[in-house]
């Protein structure tokens, strides 16, 4: 839960400071604008329109996906979700810190959150380029045609992370700013990167 | 919610004649009414667009990008009176965009941001009337002009149409994500944020159709599931959307330069309507 302050509103840029001060309570609130969760919302529910689709045309076809699935590399795809859930893990460390005050902790915590989805965004273009090397492209057959499409849709989403994430750096980096409510905004758009990659990783690379 | 609780404070009472006599009453006495107006073609448009486009020529939901050339000659048979009648009223009633743009560049002036916002949106949504309407009306009108032209042809403007109705992507792309920059930037509180993240949700199906450029069966073909149905879903709801909440921006527009007025509910119009009385009664 955010802190709110004691009328009820939710902090801004300046207050921070002092509500770092004061313990946590225990109200209604989310985390963040309420509107992240909204978009969060808008986006669980599109991407579980893709995982029907996805799992409907497996369905129709499983000998292929199977085949298919043995492609890819299960290391290189539990290597992501490690990085990835080491991310979330940093920018709930940095929202932490940003509660308590301690900006220079959080700002840390933020780089090493971007330094982390750098890492995956290599490792998932080395992949890329790894499957493409062994002959199987987006158009190779209907399980690369998924496969490409939810690991790119999705690898958009980190790179508008990163504006989310500078925007968060913005916000730390000056005492005039700092608002609670935009960093907690940025970890939450973070955290759904996060929670859509699960998923995908365990269709394409752990569902047999 | 009371949509009349803000303008009611503005207006005076409008009179209960006939709806000649009461269109007439607001387009002398109501300040919003060129907004009004916008508003409205934008709701005729939008349920003329549905009608014609699904029901009348009944070109969408897009027909397979994999028939061979004798089956989109069938095609063109079947529906050949619905495309010439419904693609002329189409060309009839393409102006209609221009209050509908105009309305939704006034939504963006009325925000606290620069007026390169609603000028770019302006100059994107116009330009995506000529491949994403214009192209694709004139090829498939052309294409059921003459049914005895080679199939060949025909079948080149049956892709030639398509393509160009899935090549307004990267214009409504763009257009998304100013509108969605405008009202992160905006102080006027013109549209609530969640709908800024709406439009990046909206912006992000629009890569989703690029597929359809390399494939012409399965769900990333312009007719799959991906590449059009769930991206429908997604326009249909936020086209939705943004009516309600033009609307509503303009139930709120008090022609200032601040934030916009929040609606009140009638409860708390009619508080304020007892104010003044409590106070001078104090007073007195």
């Amino acid at each position: 839960m955010t802190n709110v302050a004691s009328d009820g509103s939710r902090p801004r840029g300046g207050d921070v400071q002092s509500l770092a001060d004061e313990p946590a309570e225990a109200t209604g609130y989310v985390p963040g604008q309420p509107d992240m969760w909204a978009f969060v919302l808008f986006e669980a529910f599109l991407f579980t329109g893709y995982f029907v689709v996805y799992m409907v045309c497996r369905i129709q076809n499983p000998e292929l996906y199977l085949q298919s699935q043995a492609q890819l590399d299960l290391r290189i795809g539990t290597f992501n979700t490690f990085v990835l859930l080491t991310s979330s893990w940093s920018v709930a460390r940095c929202v932490q810190s940003a509660r308590e005050g301690e900006f220079r902790s959080a700002l840390t915590n933020v780089f090493l959150t971007i330094l982390f989805g750098f890492v995956f965004l290599v490792s998932k273009l080395l992949e890329w380029a790894h499957e493409i090397g062994k002959g199987f492209g987006f158009s190779s057959n209907e399980f690369f045609s998924f496969y490409y499409f939810l690991t790119a849709i999705h690898f958009l989403h980190l790179l508008i992370g990163f504006i989310v994430l500078g925007v968060v750096v913005h916000q730390l980096w000056s005492p005039a700013r700092r608002s609670q409510e935009l960093v907690e905004t940025g970890a939450t758009y973070w955290h759904t990167i996060d929670f859509l990659w699960v998923i995908i990783f365990a269709l394409l690379y752990v569902m047999r | 919610m009371s949509a009349a609780a803000t303008e009611a404070g503005t207006l005076p009472d409008a009179p209960s004649g006939s709806l000649l006599h009461r269109i007439v009453w607001h387009w002398r006495h109501n300040p919003k009414w060129e907004l009004w107006f916008a508003w409205w073609m934008m709701v005729v448009f939008y349920n003329l667009y549905g009608v014609l486009f699904f029901m009348v020529t009944r070109v969408q939901p897009p027909p397979p990008a994999w028939l061979d050339a004798s089956s989109v000659v069938q095609w063109f048979d079947d529906r050949h009176q619905g495309l010439l009648v419904g693609f002329a009223i189409v060309f009839l009633i393409t102006g209609f965009i221009v209050p509908t743009n105009a309305l939704l560049a006034y939504s963006m002036r009325r925000m606290s941001v620069s007026r390169a916002f609603p000028y770019s949106y302006l100059v994107i949504y116009s330009m995506s009337a000529v491949p994403g309407m214009l192209l694709t009306c004139v090829a498939l009108t052309v294409g059921a002009m003459r049914p005895d032209r080679d199939p060949e042809l025909i079948h080149w403007l049956y892709d030639f149409a398509f393509m160009a109705f899935d090549g307004t992507m990267g214009v409504f792309l763009i257009g998304s994500l100013v509108w969605m920059l405008a009202i992160l930037l905006d102080e006027n509180r013109v549209f609530p944020k969640w709908f800024a993240y709406l439009n990046l949700c909206n912006a992000l199906t629009e890569v989703v159709v690029s597929p359809a450029w390399i494939f012409k069966r399965g769900v990333f073909a312009w007719d799959g599931a991906i590449t059009w149905w769930i991206d429908m879903v997604v326009f249909v709801i936020y086209t939705t959307v943004f009516i309600t909440l033009l609307r509503r921006m303009i139930v709120r527009e008090d022609f200032g330069t601040g934030p916009l007025p929040e609606l009140r509910t009638e409860e708390e119009a009619a508080e304020d309507a007892r104010k003044p009385s409590v106070s001078m009664g104090t007073a007195r």
